[in-house]
């Protein structure tokens, strides 16, 4: 008897611990329950190197880390996952484009310095970037204005919009030994144009030795002019020194000093003839473009993350609506609670008290089950609640086998209290087997199995460990405890008197 | 005591040795059904796999979008115009590689035209919301709220499969070692027999559903066979389990004499669990959503299967194995 109650104390005292735990701790939803957006990334070798190893990955995943950081999304989640991918969660993000932009493009700044003898070229070159620039802004603007409403007031006003005569694109596309492609929109031959002058100006730079390697800091602030945003650099040391030094050797002679980002000229810049003595000494800089203030955030983000040592490409997205969430959320939520009431009404119908003692037990199972999720964390997604409803079943299979061979044992002839004996004692050997070959599915699938096969192991995993604990324990010693009130001991609180031996025959 | 027997206990329900081979025969005739669905399905030029793959084995982008409209308000979606519009969009190219070409895309109106699924090659993140914007722009507008896109590369589809199949196979070898080391290798065998049977029907099930209906698997069918085969193992196991008492209590009688008591004994554990199971599964797919329904239907055919098999075929066949 003092067994019991010492069991009772310590199943009392674990369902406390689980419901103060259920109340500190929330249950973290997965995106498909909360909504937001998901991304695979797959780190690709690159260069001399064949294939991606976990250090590797390692090293890609720090730098992400620093770049969404940057992003400013809430609650945003990194993990790697086998040897060469990576699942990055952005709840509440709708829109995942951008991320997917900022992350996977490698980011490499180099600053270059005009070659000796190319002004000319150079020059007809920019013309044409900066009027091809104006233009393709312009119709992008035009374009925006179409779907969405007027920008907001304080904007600046659009300037008369700058346009390419008739033919003048055409033409500006042959010299650049550009074929028109059939049927493209105007907006599309200005990108392609723009990328082919983007790369025959950086054809005219030299590569320095200064790169994004060197950078300590970045940062962004207005331009002096208001028109739009600059970021702004700091170098270390050493690069400080290369700064001065090529600002040195190429200043008052006209030629210019490139910035390039992943092999794009994004900036072209001027160093007056006042820097010809000691270059520009300080070690920072600043990067004028006419960023937009999301441009500029996006640029400094990536400068500050570094570059990535491997290129990353984006396999997979996945968004969910919030709405979309919070249905899945309730339709699951009233399965599992229906699901629950069915079988607890069933459960009671056919084995009458230790039903009720079973219904206890699985509220126990389920309160367990939910600490522990909160507890490790599980993450609950739409797989892992269809694994929690389905261990559940299996649950309740353990506390069927007793029962049956306590019924069995009552129709024999044997007393009840020898009956709940031999109940437990026979049923163990099917009850260790059924939840063994269960949890060892349960490993296979989650040492080999992907995203969504393994929050359902995991949460099956744990159910059939609970549900070992719950049947065995939970269920035996309410059991024993409600037979120590000897006006619960009747054998009909068990069994039909028809079915029992002596009264029916 | 057990020696004073002259004849096997009374049962209470039914001699399941009378009936085995109207088991067999039904068993025989789903499984040959089965098989037929698969083979038409994998000589059908369209799917040409033994089940119709979903986007999380084939690849692809699926766009679902929701109208911001109350009910009624706005006239139906039409799916035929949609799928003309879009053909004539241009997407933005990535990177280097050329955007995929849109003209086939598969359009699926829910809702009373309030809702559209599509579904397209895989996009980058940037088509697909240049896809969206095209939707607004036609049948918008649209809920933010409501809208998901999923985008699965072809690359990790076939990763996906792989996994799957690879977890399916080594869970099957461990199960089976595990039962020849607590038993026998017949009753292994057997069970492996069981979980095949009921994995077949399962399938074979989807494949005629993905034929007639176009329902196709994705990795939650997958998830709901591995769990089959490890119900229908636990299932199997418990009569076995059963079956082994007997011959210590009633041993003098042949095994198909406590093949008969211990299938008789543990029928109404075996009705009552799977109907315990079962329950919550009824309930997922009346109360679930739609997101789950079909993974809650997989289950329950493959449970109801693995009752089936692990009360009618897997002891049946044991006397006919263990000479």
């Amino acid at each position: 008897m003092a067994r019991q109650q010492g069991w009772f104390a310590l199943i009392l005292a674990l369902a406390i611990a689980a419901g103060a735990l259920l109340a500190s701790y929330p249950l973290q939803l997965g995106l498909d329950l909360r909504g937001g957006s998901q991304l695979t990334l797959q780190v690709l070798p690159a260069g001399a190197i064949k294939t991606v190893d976990k250090e590797q990955l390692e090293a890609v995943k720090e730098v992400l880390d620093r770049r969404i950081n940057g992003l400013g999304v809430a609650e945003s989640t990194l993990q790697t996952v086998g040897n060469d991918q990576m699942v990055l969660q952005l709840p509440g993000e709708q829109d995942p484009s951008r991320a997917a932009k900022v992350l996977g493009t490698t980011a490499l700044l180099e600053f270059r310095t005009q070659k000796p003898g190319t002004e000319q070229a150079l020059r007809g070159l920019l013309a044409l970037k900066r009027q091809s620039e104006a233009v393709l802004r312009s119709k992008e603007r035009r374009t925006a204005e179409v779907n969405e409403p007027p920008t907001a007031p304080g904007a600046p006003n659009p300037e008369p919009p700058p346009d390419f005569q008739a033919d003048e694109l055409a033409d500006a596309m042959r010299s650049m030994g550009l074929t028109v492609p059939a049927g493209s929109s105007e907006i599309d031959q200005l990108r392609l144009l723009l990328e082919v002058v983007n790369s025959r100006v950086v054809d005219l730079f030299e590569p320095t030795g200064l790169t994004g390697k060197d950078l300590v800091t970045a940062g962004r602030q207005q331009q002096q002019s208001g028109a739009g945003w600059e970021v702004t650099l700091g170098f270390n040391r050493e690069g400080g020194e290369k700064f001065a030094t090529l600002t040195q050797s190429i200043a008052g002679t006209g030629r210019l000093l490139g910035i390039v980002l992943d092999g794009r000229s994004i900036s072209e810049a001027t160093v007056g003839p006042e820097f010809k003595a000691a270059g520009i000494a300080g070690g920072s800089a600043s990067i004028t473009g006419n960023f937009s203030a999301e441009e500029a955030r996006d640029l400094e983000v990536q400068l500050r993350g570094g570059s990535l040592p491997l290129p990353v490409k984006v396999v997979e997205v996945r968004t969910v609506g919030p709405s979309l969430g919070a249905e899945n959320v309730r339709t699951s939520l009233l399965a599992a609670l229906s699901g629950l009431a069915l079988v607890a009404v069933f459960m009671v119908w056919v084995y009458r008290l230790p039903g009720l003692v079973a219904v206890v037990a699985l509220s126990l199972y389920a309160l367990f089950n939910l600490a522990i999720y909160a507890l490790i964390p599980v993450t609950l997604t739409l797989p892992g609640i269809a694994g929690f409803i389905l261990s559940i079943g299996i649950a309740v299979d353990a506390n069927v086998l007793i029962f049956e061979r306590v019924k069995e044992e009552l129709r024999q002839g044997t007393t009840l209290i020898r009956s709940i004996d031999s109940g437990f004692s026979l049923a163990l050997s099917s009850i260790l087997d059924g939840h063994v070959t269960g949890l060892i599915s349960c490993v296979a699938l989650f040492a080999l199995g992907t995203g969504l096969v393994k929050g359902f192991a995991v949460t099956l995993g744990i159910g059939l460990l609970l549900s070992l604990f719950t049947a065995l324990t939970c269920t035996r010693t309410l059991l024993r405890l409600l037979m120590s009130y000897p006006s619960l001991r009747r054998s009909t609180y068990f069994l039909p008197a028809t079915q029992l031996p002596g009264t029916a025959a | 005591m057990t020696a004073s027997l002259a004849s096997p206990p009374p049962l209470r329900f039914f001699r399941i040795s009378r009936h085995r081979r109207v088991a067999w025969i039904g068993s025989g005739v789903a499984c040959l059904l089965s098989l037929i669905g698969l083979a038409i399905c994998w000589f059908t030029p369209s799917i040409g796999a033994p089940l119709k793959p979903g986007l999380d084995f084939t690849g692809g982008t699926q766009i679902q979008i929701e109208r911001a409209c109350d009910p009624g308000a706005c006239s139906a979606i039409n799916g035929q115009e949609i799928q003309q519009r879009l053909a004539r969009i241009s997407l933005p190219s990535e990177a280097e590689e050329q955007a995929p070409n849109i003209s086939s895309v598969a359009v699926q109106v829910l809702d009373q035209g309030q809702s559209v699924v599509l579904r397209l090659p895989a996009l980058a993140p940037a088509q697909s919301a240049a896809v969206i914007e095209e939707m607004a722009a036609d049948v918008g507008p649209l809920d933010q709220a409501g809208t998901s896109v999923n985008t699965i590369g072809p690359t990790l589809g076939a990763q996906l499969l792989q996994g799957s199949l690879i977890s399916l196979l080594v869970s099957f070898a461990a199960i089976a070692a595990y039962i020849t080391l607590r038993y026998d290798r017949v009753y292994a065998f057997l069970a492996l027999l069981a979980l095949g049977h009921d994995v077949l029907i399962t399938c074979g099930v989807f494949a005629w559903l993905g034929l007639l209906q176009g329902i196709e698997v994705d990795s939650l069918f997958a998830v709901s066979l591995i769990t089959v085969a490890g119900y229908s193992v636990t299932d199997t196991v418990v009569v076995f389990d059963r079956i082994r008492e007997q011959k210590s209590l009633i041993g003098q009688f042949s095994l198909i004499n406590q093949v008969d008591v211990a299938v008789d004994a543990t029928l109404t554990r075996s009705l009552y669990t799977s109907l315990t199971t079962l329950l919550p599964l009824l309930a997922l797919i009346f109360f679930g959503g739609s997101s789950l329904f079909w993974f809650a239907v997989a289950l329950t055919i493959g449970i109801s299967v693995g009752s089936w098999s692990s009360i009618g075929i897997a002891p049946t066949l044991l006397p006919l194995l263990s000479r």
